[in-house]
């Protein structure tokens, strides 16, 4: 899960980071709790946001309302703004950058830190890499002050004791919410101490039930703040967590494994069709969730043949012919549905399927031929 | 030969009485892989199909040689018997859970390095050496033996070009599912090294997709260090960035994660690459394997 910026700063304000006095704004009527100057923050989870004009200044309140009204308009690479943060500006020295992350080509915690913090971080990093200063967090042992000493020394910090109770805490926070990633960029040094200008946390989803109440506050959080609708598919796959990427062609796609789930995207591409959807139903999926899934997927009105590709591992193939057949007695057959189906008691599915009048075939590349021509004849 | 398992590799089910566990172990069994033991807390003394089970790995392992554990414990305590594993010198550990959160993870594989174990997974279908050994849940009437070695993140992807290669009649020395990421233990360079170094592997076919950089660590490894030779299909080439397809690793953040880049990269490295799993039939002949 992504934080939004102020649910990342809470957190670390929280564990007693310092962070700028700030107000979440999502209508012009909360600035009167704003005192000016103020800095402005679009809350979208995106980076660049500095470079897309959603972070401005602003000097006194009469100008105020109208640029609220037009930042809550706007769109920052897809995302809607929905809410904004009115900070108090902090007066700034020198930024830092620091970011605690999981290193997935070692598989090791990682600091970071540089001397270059600031909205051009990732050029930094690509032009002038050895101004990224790095330390691995051997898991087996944690972090240890050497480490910090180390990465303060590199950065020519003066107050070390300061720097090495937010590194600290950082780690902390990154252990005890289970988080993936804390970045903290900028972070001032201004003349009175450390604050965080700007926050991105990453909680590892996986874990969320070590962390039930936050992650569901996390959520209820961001879910009141969404204004665009959802469609019923994408309404639907989340009520069931059911993983559907809506993809905007008309051929709907659901596969019991994610790598032929994939493959079977790219040979419809391949036969010039256009696949509507990516679902998978995992290893672990019986009757009932094929029935679901194919209810999630034939909501989308723009799905005009079903293609379901089945290849039985842990999914057993007899349940999976039980769910197809339920859903087409308990529905309409609205849209041509061309299976693939084989592997783990594919012997007892072909033949239930059959029965009730749905043909199943071996081949993957027989079924995404005869669905791209079927979508081509709709 | 093959790698990592064949006829001799004795093992050991962890949480073997699970719905799961249990249904898979009977087939493993059927299918000639040698278990020696079942461990599940609190079942020790009772049977499964003619195996002992065991409350502790420490007292499985004493007396009897055991060479490698499939996991079939559930995510929330994956890493408590992981540990158990590889502190009792197991050396080769098949984590098929899902979902483990990602510290546990490191934790685990940090234990393992140290211990000098091998972690295969998690969230992976395990390994086949096909007509010897299955450690894992693949619909194993898709392969047969053969000179093909397999490295794939996705379990059903493998069983799709496993099942292609079947029918044309070419056969697989080793069939590995490293895991649907985004933390993998044994890595596809790793294997990549194990088949370069199997007399009983000719080809090898690289099975990636989208997300994360590993393919490109692969096409490094390839064009440094292999010689025979290597066809790589990689899926996802329709995946939108940011979009999570199926896998917690599939998904595209930077341009090292698309599939373009991994299979220039790929292709660059001298690898062939395939468009689909019924390309790779043509090619393998093409090489005369």
């Amino acid at each position: 899960m992504r934080l939004l910026e102020f649910q990342a700063k809470r957190l670390l304000a929280e564990k007693g980071i310092s962070v700028p006095k700030g107000v979440l704004i999502t209508s012009p009527e909360d600035l009167q709790r704003v005192s000016f100057p103020t800095v402005l923050k679009a809350q979208v989870p995106v980076g660049g946001r500095g470079k897309a004009g959603v972070i401005k200044r602003l000097e006194q309140a009469e100008e105020a309302s109208s640029v609220v009204y037009e930042m809550l308009a706007s769109t920052v690479k897809g995302h809607p703004v929905e809410a904004l943060m009115a900070e108090e500006p902090v007066e700034v020295c020198t930024q830092l950058y620091v970011a605690y992350l999981i290193d997935k080509q070692v598989n090791m915690p990682l600091l970071m830190v540089s001397s270059a913090g600031g909205i051009d971080i990732e050029e930094v990093a690509k032009r002038t890499p050895e101004r990224i200063i790095k330390k691995y967090i051997d898991p087996a042992v944690g972090v240890q002050d050497y480490a910090i000493r180390s990465l303060a020394k590199a950065l020519e910090i003066k107050d070390v004791r300061a720097f090495a109770d937010l590194i600290l805490k950082i780690c902390a926070i990154f252990q005890e919410k289970d988080a993936t990633l804390i970045e903290i960029n900028p972070l001032a040094l201004p003349p009175n101490g450390q604050v965080a200008l700007d926050a991105k946390i990453l909680l590892d989803d996986k874990a969320a039930y070590r962390h039930q109440e936050l992650f569901d506050d996390l959520e209820a959080e961001q879910k009141q703040l969404e204004r665009r609708t959802k469609s019923r598919a994408e309404e639907l796959s989340e009520k069931g967590q059911i993983n559907y990427v809506p993809l905007g062609g008309d051929i709907g796609m659901i596969a019991d494994g994610a790598g032929t789930g994939m493959i079977t995207l790219d040979m419809i591409h391949d036969a010039g069709g256009k696949p509507a959807n990516f679902c998978e139903m995992g290893g672990m999926a019986n009757a009932e969730n094929m029935q679901r899934t194919m209810e999630v997927v034939l909501s989308n009105d723009h799905v005009k043949v079903l293609i379901i590709s089945l290849i039985g591992g842990l999914t057993r193939m007899d349940e999976m012919a039980e769910g197809i057949v339920q859903y087409l007695k308990d529905n309409d057959q609205s849209v041509p549905i061309v299976i693939r189906m084989c592997g783990t008691k594919s012997e007892a599915g072909i033949p239930m399927l059959r029965e009730s009048g749905v043909d199943a075939y071996e081949d993957l590349a027989t079924i995404v031929q005869i669905a791209v021509e079927k979508a081509k004849e709709l | 030969m093959a790698i990592l398992i064949d006829e001799n590799t004795r093992v050991l089910v962890q949480g073997a009485t699970g719905s799961v566990g249990s249904f898979q172990t009977q087939i493993m069994q059927e299918y000639g892989t040698k278990i020696v033991a079942g461990v599940t807390p609190g079942k020790g003394g009772r049977k499964l199909h003619g195996i002992l089970i065991y409350d502790l790995v420490e007292e499985a392992v004493q007396g009897q040689q055991v060479d490698a554990v499939i996991s079939f414990v559930p995510a929330r305590f994956a890493k408590d018997a992981a540990i158990e594993v590889i502190g009792s010198g197991i050396r080769l550990l098949v984590l098929t859970a899902e979902g483990i959160p990602e510290q546990d993870v490191l934790i685990v594989l940090r234990y393992a390095a140290i211990k000098g174990a091998t972690v295969l997974g998690p969230d992976t279908p395990g390994v086949i050496s096909p007509g010897k050994c299955k450690l894992g849940v693949h619909p194993h009437t898709m392969f047969m033996g053969g000179p093909v070695g397999i490295v794939s993140k996705s379990g059903s992807l493998s069983y799709e070009v496993g099942r292609v290669l079947t029918k044309n009649g070419v056969g697989q020395s080793t069939v590995v599912g490293i895991g649907g990421g985004p933390i993998w233990g044994l890595s596809q360079e790793a294997v990549l090294e194990m088949f370069e170094k199997d007399p009983e592997t000719e080809v090898i076919v690289l099975l990636g997709e989208v997300g994360g950089r590993q393919e490109h660590d692969a096409a490094r490894f390839i064009s440094q260090y292999m010689n025979k030779p290597v066809i790589a299909l990689i899926v996802g080439r329709t995946a939108p960035e940011g979009a999570q397809m199926g896998h917690a690793g599939a998904i595209i953040e930077g341009e090292e994660g698309t599939a373009a880049s991994k299979i220039a990269a790929l292709e660059k490295a001298g690898a062939m690459i395939a468009k689909s799993s019924l390309d790779i039939p043509e090619l393998i002949k093409k090489i005369g394997a």
